[in-house]
């Protein structure tokens, strides 16, 4: 009996060992990080894990605020990025329906087609859009980012939904029919409201993959007019080369909201994640 | 109903928004990419047609084969060193319980909520010979020399070390999940039977997680292939393309090089082998559940 | 918990229909302003591409004082600067290419840049005659023209140098080393007291390439010009001053020269390396003379920089005054510029010689294009002068540095392949092999 308990609590320590290295691990760089930006930049040369600053100096966040532009690009991405999840809910939800409960002679080859999409390497589309947004004339506009933000998020979004449209029965939409509903009232005053977990297991997911996208952003915009929020890190760097503890400020100052939203929605975040990848 | 659910001209209003932004985002590019991959076009000027030429070179190329054998090296790197960590730790996780359980759970998921932007100029600090917080680990540990981690010969473990960091949180939720999903009936009858953890861990957790590991490997080998913005930001590919990947690649020739052509020709490439890999996957994979 | 996450998604809707309602129409009022080339109170918006993202030292500085007296003198005018350091400057001048240029950009006149940009004919012809009065140095237009038509003008006189600590030379008692067995000496002492000796931004490739000139320079002396041209026209680098030029930079390499990890460090890195005192010296051009004026850096650091240039090699051909110096980096106006009169007009405002060249050298920026010496103001830093007398003493003059001598693939490849065979996973010859086949 004694042993067992014993060989329990050697277990329990391994296991809360390995729990504790690992969060070290995946924590301790953001620390650092933290830590460092509220250093002067000379006394970064110090050896040692991390410094105790003689003075913390908040002002480094003060000019990583203003000449990182922060405000500015935080409120472009809380556009696109709230833009784009309300399309591709909208979207992937219509196409959804007719795709599943419908009747018409494409409707598997069409669906097909647009799930295609989440092979496609996103990258390998930036040469050739770039081209077609610039004789358009969107480059530098909010469609730029938005067109294939959307057209990216799409596929898996239409995948998720049709997964949960599935399980609905359909005679919520039957009775509705015979109380004299048409398709687009099904659709939006009946299934919408059923659909609600999936719905937000898409925008988690079309949020979590936009946030933080800076390749397409950098290639189709020039001007700080839509520019995101990755792009206070990208811009400072060569604007303040000679100035690490302030590149350090705006690394942790873009990092913020994504990590305090997270940390406050964590439960919803993490079901919506787990959902999303593991049908996805 | 049935006729109700027929009316062609409600599906097309269903369908055409989302088929339109595929055809303009996604398929459109695509053909573009196709034509100029034919090309010798500089970006500027006028294209000339060159037939087969692009795709003979990149045949031979050295960087281009250097980019794909990096990707095969990224993936090995999450199949076998941050899979197995993951799934250990989600067990452990599911065991731990309790408050614990969320809180770690919600420290190890905070590296992907951050944009690759700071984490690659984080890890270019944290790799950094001077007052980088590795080697400053390294000279606590009484090193004296300083070691430069992004040297020809160790920059792609480098990279892989951040992209299995990055990542891990996202791995380790999906087998989280997984293992949620296993019915505790299982485990319960496990424990009459007198299995200790790491039995019941062998025998009953992981032939469950099977489908779960499945599509994590799957993922891996994608996304390791479609790598892109942590390298471009870490080493640009170099020194000497040691860490040159197929989508910096190609950026590389299209805007660098002035060759938009040949980018778009590598563009093609890398297309086709993303869709084979994951029909290849998924047929492999299938096959084995029968 | 799902009522919760849509409450927070309804807010987040009302707040985006609110916030693009008024994002969206005021985008399209700008867009309105830039396109017509004015409209009824004569606005007119100058979009300007740069490639100086630190606008509060050095060379961008002078260059926003330009643009903001320009502004205050001609209020109807609107200049809006987009600004990217070099390597991803270059990466969106050639996106940009494809159409719609910006109205003025920066242009560096090199064949590696200009003759693809010239040849899809995206740049506007400039009137030479205009610029005889702007005393621009003898040869430093002949880089931005293509059949005798000028399509650009250049900002600086660039010379290829190693900056080093005036006083850690002096505490350690080191001196600049006047040949290049002295600056191998010089290397291992330093290495010996602790110190990285050379500071080299190796991450980009093309700072390597044109230390690499410098050393050629020295080898061939007033024949590297006419080696490099023939070597690329002929895709064979395979001379005998080549080659014993790249063993030159591979010697210093493994005597341990760079600091460690140079070879994948950017210029920033690399750059405070020497301005925290961390490394001796610092390979770079003379457009960092600027440094000597930068109050970011230490005080008893930037008042001590000085500069020499790659030291005689025994049996090479170039002497101490053959130095590596070119006109490169420039401004220049798009053809299809919607306002382009004001484009040019604004182009000749920065090139009128109480400008740039007056503001560069009251910066401490280093050697404009331009006839600078009525602008002497006694308060110049001593690296400024020395540089100046650099310039003044040549006896040759290298041009173009041997990286931007060839088509755009060759630039790549080589300062791809610099890296590789620096750091030793690459032979000389087959360096030699694959840049010469990069020409072709």
């Amino acid at each position: 009996m004694n042993e067992k308990r014993k060989k329990g609590s050697i277990g329990k320590i391994l296991l809360w060992a390995i729990l504790i290295i690992m969060a070290v691990i995946q924590i301790f760089p953001l620390i650092w990080l933290v830590d460092f930006s509220l250093c002067s930049s000379n006394e970064m040369f110090t050896s040692g894990l991390l410094v105790i600053p003689e003075r913390i100096r908040w002002d480094n966040y003060v000019i990583a605020f203003r000449d990182g532009n922060v405000m500015h690009y935080l409120l472009n991405s809380i556009i696109i990025n709230v833009l784009a999840v309300i399309i591709v809910i909208f979207i992937s939800m219509m196409a959804a329906f007719a795709c599943t409960r419908m009747h018409w002679k494409l409707r598997s080859f069409v669906m097909t087609l647009m799930l295609l999409g989440m092979m496609i390497p996103i990258h390998a589309t930036l040469l050739p859009n770039y081209k077609i947004y610039n004789y358009f004339h969107i480059t530098d506009t909010i469609w730029a980012l938005l067109i294939p933000y959307v057209a990216f998020s799409l596929p898996q979004a239409l995948f998720l939904m049709t997964g949960f449209l599935a399980s609905i029965p359909k005679e919520l939409e039957e009775a509705a029919v015979i109380d004299g509903c048409g398709v687009y009232r099904v659709v939006f005053q009946v299934i919408m409201p059923l659909l609600k977990p999936s719905i937000s297991t898409v925008a988690i997911m079309t949020f979590l993959n936009n946030w933080n996208e800076f390749m397409m952003a950098s290639t189709y915009l020039s001007t700080p007019k839509w520019k995101t929020l990755p792009f206070s890190v990208l811009e400072f760097t060569g604007q303040y080369s000679s100035n690490y503890a302030v590149q350090f400020a705006v690394m942790a100052l873009s990092a913020a909201p994504a990590v305090i939203v997270y940390i406050v929605l964590n439960k919803h975040i993490t079901k919506g994640v787990a959902m999303g990848a593991v049908k996805g | 109903m049935r006729k109700l659910y027929s009316n062609k001209k409600v599906i097309l209003s269903l369908v055409a928004p989302g088929l339109l932004v595929f055809i303009c985002a996604i398929l459109a590019p695509i053909c573009l990419s196709v034509y100029y991959g034919f090309t010798d076009y500089s970006g500027m000027g006028t294209p000339k047609f060159i037939g087969l030429q692009n795709y003979v070179e990149l045949f031979h190329d050295a960087a281009f084969g250097r980019s794909l054998f990096n990707s095969f090296l990224l993936a090995l790197g999450f199949i076998f060193i941050q899979h197995p960590i993951a799934i250990v730790v989600a067990a452990v996780l599911d065991k731990i319980g309790g408050k614990a359980e969320s809180f770690f759970r919600c420290v190890y998921f905070i590296p992907n909520v951050i944009s690759v932007a700071v984490i690659a100029y984080l890890w270019k600090f944290i790799y950094n010979p001077d007052f980088g917080l590795l080697n400053n680990i390294l000279h606590a540990f009484g090193v004296k020399e300083s070691v430069n981690f992004l040297s020809q010969q160790t920059a792609i473990y480098a990279v892989l070390v951040v992209l299995i960091w990055h990542g891990f949180g996202w791995g380790m939720l999906i087998y989280y999940t997984g293992i949620k999903n296993i019915d505790p009936v299982l485990y319960e009858a496990a424990a009459v039977d007198g299995a200790g953890w790491w039995t019941t861990f062998f025998h009953v957790t992981l032939p469950l997680m099977k489908p779960v590991i499945q599509i994590n490997v799957t993922m891996a080998i994608i996304s390791a292939l479609k790598q892109m913005e942590t390298v471009y930001l870490l080493t640009g590919g170099g020194p000497a393309n040691s860490t040159q990947f197929a989508a910096n690649y190609l950026y590389q020739q299209a805007f660098k090089a002035f060759r938009y052509g040949y980018g778009n020709a590598i563009g093609v490439v890398f297309i086709a082998l993303c869709v084979a890999v994951t029909v290849i996957l998924n047929t492999v994979f299938k096959e084995k559940e029968v | 918990m799902n009522k919760r996450v849509l409450a927070l998604l309804m807010t987040g809707v009302m707040l985006a229909g609110v916030l693009t309602g008024c994002g969206g129409s005021s985008a399209g009022s700008n867009q309105s302003a830039s396109n017509t080339e004015a409209s009824a109170d004569g606005e007119v918006t100058l979009k300007v591409f740069s490639n100086l993202p630190d606008r509060k030292n050095g060379q961008g500085l002078v260059e926003q004082m330009i643009i903001d007296d320009y502004m205050a003198e001609n209020p109807n005018v609107k200049i809006e600067v987009e600004a990217l350091d070099e390597e991803a400057y270059k990466t969106k001048f050639k996106a940009y290419a494809m159409d719609g240029m910006p109205d003025v950009v920066s242009i560096w006149g090199q064949p590696s840049f200009l003759d693809e940009v010239l040849d899809a004919g995206v740049l506007a012809e400039l009137n030479e005659d205009d610029y005889k009065d702007y005393g621009f140095i003898a040869g430093s237009l002949e880089g931005f023209k293509k059949d005798g038509k000028l399509y650009g003008l250049p900002r600086n006189t660039d010379v290829q140098l190693i900056y080093y600590n005036q006083k850690m030379f002096d505490d350690n008692g080191w001196s600049v080393p006047t040949t290049y067995d002295e600056l191998l000496k010089l290397v291992g002492d330093i290495k010996a007291a602790g110190i990285a000796p050379i500071a080299m931004d190796g991450g980009d490739g093309w700072p390597m390439a044109t230390f690499l000139t410098d050393i050629m320079v020295k080898v061939a002396g007033t024949d590297y010009a006419k080696s490099v041209s023939d070597s690329v026209a002929a895709g064979n680098f395979d001379t005998p001053e080549f080659k014993q030029s790249v063993e030159v930079l591979k010697q210093l390499v493994d005597a341990g020269a760079f600091q460690t990890g140079y070879d994948a460090q950017d210029y920033g890195t690399a750059m405070n390396l020497f301005t925290n005192g961390q490394a001796a010296m610092f390979a770079m051009g003379s457009w960092e003379c600027s440094m000597a004026k930068n109050e970011d850096i230490p005080e008893d650091i930037r008042t001590n920089i000085r500069a020499f240039t790659f030291p005689v090699i025994v049996g090479g051909k170039g002497g101490a005054n053959d130095i590596a110096a070119w006109n490169g980096g420039g401004y220049a106006v798009a053809a299809d510029s919607a306002v382009k009169d004001e484009a040019i007009k604004f182009l000749n405002y920065m090139y009128q010689p109480d400008k740039l060249s007056k503001y560069g050298w009251e910066n401490g920026v280093g050697m404009s294009a331009q006839d600078q010496t009525s602008y002497l103001t006694g308060d110049e830093t001593e690296l400024q002068l020395s540089v100046m007398d650099m310039v003044k003493n040549a006896t040759s003059v290298s041009g173009t540095p041997i990286n931007d001598c060839g088509p755009a693939t060759f630039k790549t490849v080589m300062e791809s392949e610099i890296q590789g065979v620096s750091n030793g996973s690459e032979s000389i010859d087959d360096f030699i092999k694959a840049i010469g086949e990069a020409c072709k």
